[in-house]
């Protein structure tokens, strides 16, 4: 009996002593479902779209001149418990493209809790801005990469494949989604050259 | 409990489950110069010298029925000291191997912010439970997990499919002679199975010499699927990220259902709960005849410090998670058995068995 | 015992305090030394007019002439009484057994022979349909209370000499008979033979129910979860497991028969699939496996999942959840544990009340603490829903109820502490000591671990009759290749 009463003690104590305390709970977490990337008034500005029901996307803009810092400040300022686990769309504005890739993916490639098979795809400044304006958009955009690698299997919609091609010293370049918005949302595939993003 | 004797199939079964946890908890152990196909041939080397480590174990199986510690117990009653302390430590040895790197991926990759040595307390005395209980009974839970891991492996590479690139890396041989020896040396490390077949056997019936080969054989077949998705799917993503099998299963996706990693996870952590609770009774057998909870109460308690030092110590987490020194020290574990092979002729073996007073 | 009536009869009374319900009738015999002779029952166990018609009506008018008391017990035997189970006996122990078994005893006078006739007829409980394992297509009977009916019922479906009932008293004070039954040719001698130390081993004051043996006849530790001792109410049932060379043990008093051994596959195993199509009873048992699992893991999964990886709940119930969650004051663990136990207490008292005031706990269970609680905030409806789903499932294997339970709350609170890597711990912890059982002998988990690739066929499926009936599958097959030294 006294041998169970110090397995049961031990058990109880390591459970506590584990850190399970500091769970997320599901009420309390900032999911993230998207990320864009776009440059205002000269910074770069990334904007961390939360999961929720709204009619209107909750985005907050944290400007920052990377995606390790914007996460930070985010977590330290403007979004506490905030989780990237569920990231499913990355909006990269064109212009800031190569530096996107030359330093955010590269980021973004040694963070364990990020999701390898979140879509990527650039876009004008239009698309942003409608992006953030309505919901839907994410899903309007993932079906339209969706179809775009059915049509040409070369596209790389995902950040596994993204992030692949660009490492990769076997190709020059790679095409990616790009998504334009004149009233309504368009994508199209877009080359990117691994030399001038470099 | 221990006197029953049970499937030698259904052990071999258990032990190639033990054998295909290092390709689970891999962590950046392969070069990254060799290509897929330079690994296959590595990893043929190396299953072929785990095969020649087992032969010892199984000649002695062969001869005597018995597992090799009680043998040495009979034959070299003097040495049984020496004996018992030499497989002790290599056995607490290698279950720090595995509990390291696990504690380790587990707070870096899963969920951030865990005491790792709670978590292998927790893990520890939960298998001091089930060494309790004994290899039968650890052997009747290696066929749930053997269902388990075939359901996590079958999403885990199902899932991947989609995401095969063979435009980028392709299948020719690449590699110098430095990889090859730093690649066959991690896939010498399921030699350890040789180890437990040693010291665990002797409750084993209707023993097969098919049966070992068939477990390297399938231990083979994960470990290339395993590398085959992790070149082929991960790409050089897999080079950014430690513990690649652990990417390769958050990586997957099968349609809009994701979260693999859940299985990933609860596969290795009964993995490592299965090899630990085997060491444990491997341990107890080294210095007792009988399975006993104080003596299992007493080698969990020596894991779960020498855990401490080593995730608190970074020299001594070096040497526990060494590849090159557990080869050595599986293969010296391993070899031992071959003197008591030519110590005795195959046909006064029996008799000479017989003749002593037996367990 | 003396021979002497008087003494005889005076004994009997003091043993029974002249309890009220002892019934002494003395007649003196038509013969030339006037015998004395008496009829011992107990009032409400017989049959008064079978003991008239059977007993006294012949007894009284029949001449005895110069038979000694020994001579006219043996007389009595062979030419006077008409019932048709007729028995002599000889020590106060055997005479306390009939009487308060149903028999009239008769005593005569001067004779060490003493007899029993059988002239039971206490009210019981008819054969019907038991409610607590309905089937669709098979028999409707159920075994009832009284220990011969219910024999009646199993020889009735096995009509085979092979079939041997065994009869055994348990219980210090209130001996209960108990009838060990199996088919010879087909059970282990080993098996048995345990079974019976086993139940010598019983140190009971009194056994009123089947309940009360089942511990006795566990392997090891009875705190365990699981129980290696079958209970059945249908002699169906009963009979197809002596088939396989189980044995059953029928408690006197109660229409719960014991069979053991059992396996964790029988859980799962029903009358109805042997008699549906072979493809609706695989899909039937699949569901049963399926709804076991949910029983026990789905509100741990759920706690696990909303406490620490919210992120693995699709995207549309993640936001439905996480929203209904926030609105709830209690913490989710809190939450789901509550709404457990409330669940709990309401089948409790929907069990106990009467029946006309069940309705009436269904509603305010329903209505006012489920629907109003969501409403009005108190608890979320996705917990609601997984609470009420999981309930739903534990009675699908009703057998496995209790140890289900207690693992849902377990799991429950270990996923709430630990999360998914928690939840998967204990369940290997679970796996292991489900592993460990035996039931006399046998491995709890026969068929699954040890795997036996044959019996797989009646297992996670229903194989057709053609292939089931080619090979028998015996339960000491798992017990000869594993648990020989168990104990």
């Amino acid at each position: 009996m006294r041998a169970k009463l110090c397995v049961i003690l031990i058990c109880l104590s390591s459970v506590l002593l584990s850190g399970c305390q500091t769970s997320r709970k599901i009420e309390t977490a900032s999911i993230i479902e998207n990320v864009s990337i776009s440059a205002e008034d000269s910074r770069v500005c990334y904007t961390f779209y939360i999961l929720s029901s709204d009619d209107k996307p909750k985005g907050i803009r944290i400007p920052a001149d990377s995606f390790g810092e914007a996460r930070k400040l985010a977590e330290s300022e403007y979004i506490p418990n905030l989780s990237l686990s569920k990231l499913e769309l990355l909006l990269i504005e064109d212009s800031l493209s190569d530096r996107a890739l030359e330093s955010d993916i590269e980021y973004i490639s040694t963070q364990p809790s990020f999701s390898p098979s979140a879509y990527v795809a650039l876009c004008d400044r239009n698309t942003l801005e409608a992006f953030s304006r309505t919901a839907g958009g994410q899903r309007l955009i993932e079906e339209q990469l969706t179809l775009l690698k059915k049509n040409d299997p070369s596209v790389c919609v995902n950040y596994l494949s993204v992030f692949n091609r660009f490492a990769s010293s076997k190709t020059k370049d790679f095409t990616v989604g790009y998504v334009t918005c004149d009233g309504e949302m368009k994508i199209s595939a877009k080359k990117i050259e691994k030399t001038k993003a470099r | 409990m221990n006197k029953l004797r049970f499937s030698s199939k259904r052990f071999l079964l258990t032990l190639m489950l033990c054998a295909c946890s290092v390709i689970l908890l891999q962590n950046k152990d392969l070069s990254p110069n060799a290509s897929f196909s330079f690994n296959i041939i590595c990893m043929l080397c190396g299953l072929s010298v785990c095969f020649l480590l087992f032969v010892p174990s199984l000649i002695i199986k062969r001869r005597t029925g018995l597992d090799f510690l009680t043998v040495a117990r009979v034959k070299t009653p003097s040495l049984r000291l020496p004996t018992a302390v030499f497989y002790s430590l290599y056995l607490i040895f290698t279950a720090e191997f595995f509990l390291l790197p696990y504690t380790d991926m587990f707070a870096k990759k899963y969920y951030s912010g865990v005491t790792p040595c709670a978590v292998a307390l927790l893990l520890v005395l939960t298998c001091v439970y089930a060494a309790v209980k004994g290899v039968n009974v650890i052997t009747r839970f290696g066929i749930f997990l053997f269902g388990f891991a075939f359901v996590t492996n079958a999403l885990m590479f199902g899932g991947s499919l989609g995401s095969l690139d063979f435009s980028l890396y392709g299948f020719e041989l690449s590699g110098g002679s430095g990889d090859f020896w730093r690649d066959s040396l991690y896939f010498v490390t399921p030699a350890f199975i040789a180890v437990l077949y040693a010291c665990l056997s002797g409750a084993t019936e209707n023993f097969r010499l098919r049966q070992p080969v068939f477990a390297l054989i399938f231990t083979g077949v994960k470990f290339a699927l395993v590398l085959f998705f992790i070149f082929f799917s991960l790409g050089d993503y897999a080079g950014k990220q430690e513990y690649p099998t652990f990417t390769l299963s958050r990586a997957a996706r099968l349609g809009s259902f994701g979260g693999i990693e859940s299985f990933y996870l609860a596969l290795a952590t009964m993995s490592v709960f299965m090899i630990i609770s085997l060491i444990l009774c491997a341990a107890t057998k080294s210095v007792k005849r009988e399975s006993d909870v104080k003596y299992v109460a007493v080698f969990a308690a020596i894991i779960f410090s020498a855990h401490i030092c080593g995730t608190y110590i970074d020299s001594v987490k070096e040497i526990f998670t060494s590849t090159g020194l557990f080869v050595i020290l599986t293969a010296a574990a391993a070899l031992v058995p071959l003197g008591y092979v030519f110590t005795g002729r195959k046909s006064n073996a029996r008799k000479a068995l017989r003749n002593t007073d037996m367990p | 015992m003396n021979n002497s009536l008087s003494e005889k009869l005076s004994e009997l009374k003091a043993d029974f305090a002249d309890s009220a319900d002892l019934t002494v009738r003395v007649v003196t015999l038509k013969s030339v030394r006037n015998i004395r002779a008496a009829i011992v029952t107990i009032e409400g166990m017989c049959d008064k007019e079978q003991l008239s018609q059977s007993v006294i009506n012949p007894l009284m008018p029949y001449d005895f002439g110069m038979l000694d008391g020994e001579q006219a017990a043996q007389r009595i035997l062979s030419s006077v009484t008409a019932s048709s189970d007729v028995t002599t006996f000889y020590t106060k122990q055997e005479l306390i057994t009939y009487i308060t078994s149903g028999f009239a005893a008769v005593i005569v006078d001067g004779a060490e022979t003493m007899l029993a006739a059988g002239v039971q007829g206490y009210s019981f409980r008819g054969v019907s349909e038991p409610e607590s394992e309905v089937v669709q297509r098979g028999s409707r009977e159920g075994f009832t209370e009284p220990l011969r009916v219910n024999m009646s019922l199993i020889r009735r479906r096995i009509k085979n000499p092979d079939l041997v009932f065994e009869q055994a008293s348990v219980g210090g004070e209130s001996r209960t008979q108990i009838m060990l039954c199996y088919l010879q040719s087909r059970t282990s001698p080993k098996l048995l033979g345990k079974l019976r130390k086993r139940l010598e081993r019983c140190d009971l004051d009194s056994v009123l129910a089947s309940g009360y043996l089942s511990e006795y006849l566990e392997d090891g530790k009875t705190s365990r979860l699981f129980s290696g001792v079958g209970i059945s109410e249908r002699p169906d049932t009963v009979c197809g497991k002596l088939t396989e060379g189980r044995i059953a043990v029928i408690v006197d008093g109660t229409p719960a028969v014991i069979i053991v051994p059992r396996l964790f596959v029988e859980e799962f195993q029903g009358v109805d699939d042997y008699s549906n199509r072979t493809y609706y009873a695989a899909f039937i048992r699949l569901t049963k496996y399926l709804s076991f699992f949910a029983a026990v893991f789905l509100p741990g999964l759920y706690v696990a999942l909303a406490q620490f990886h919210p992120e693995y709940f699709p995207t549309m119930i993640l936001i439905k959840t996480s929203e209904s969650l926030a609105q709830t004051p209690l913490p989710v663990t809190l939450e789901v544990l509550a709404i457990t136990f409330v669940y709990e207490i309401m089948k409790e008292a929907g069990l106990r009340i009467p029946k006309s005031l069940g309705h009436a706990v269904g509603i305010v269970g329903a209505l006012v603490i489920g629907e109003s609680a969501v409403n009005a905030g108190i608890i979320s409806s996705s917990t609601l829903m997984v609470v009420a789903t999981a309930a739903i499932c534990s009675y699908v294997t009703s057998p496995l109820y209790p140890p289900v339970t207690m693992l849902r709350f377990i799991y429950i609170v270990i996923g709430g502490l630990c999360g998914l890597w928690g939840i998967t711990l204990a369940a290997a912890v679970m796996i292991i000591s489900m592993c460990s059982k035996t039931s006399l002998g046998v491995p709890y988990m026969s068929s699954l671990a040890p795997f036996s690739l044959r019996t797989m066929r009646d297992v996670f499926v229903r194989a057709d009759w053609k292939t089931l009936s080619k090979h028998v599958i015996r339960v000491q097959k798992f017990k000869e290749t594993e648990a020989e030294s168990v104990e």
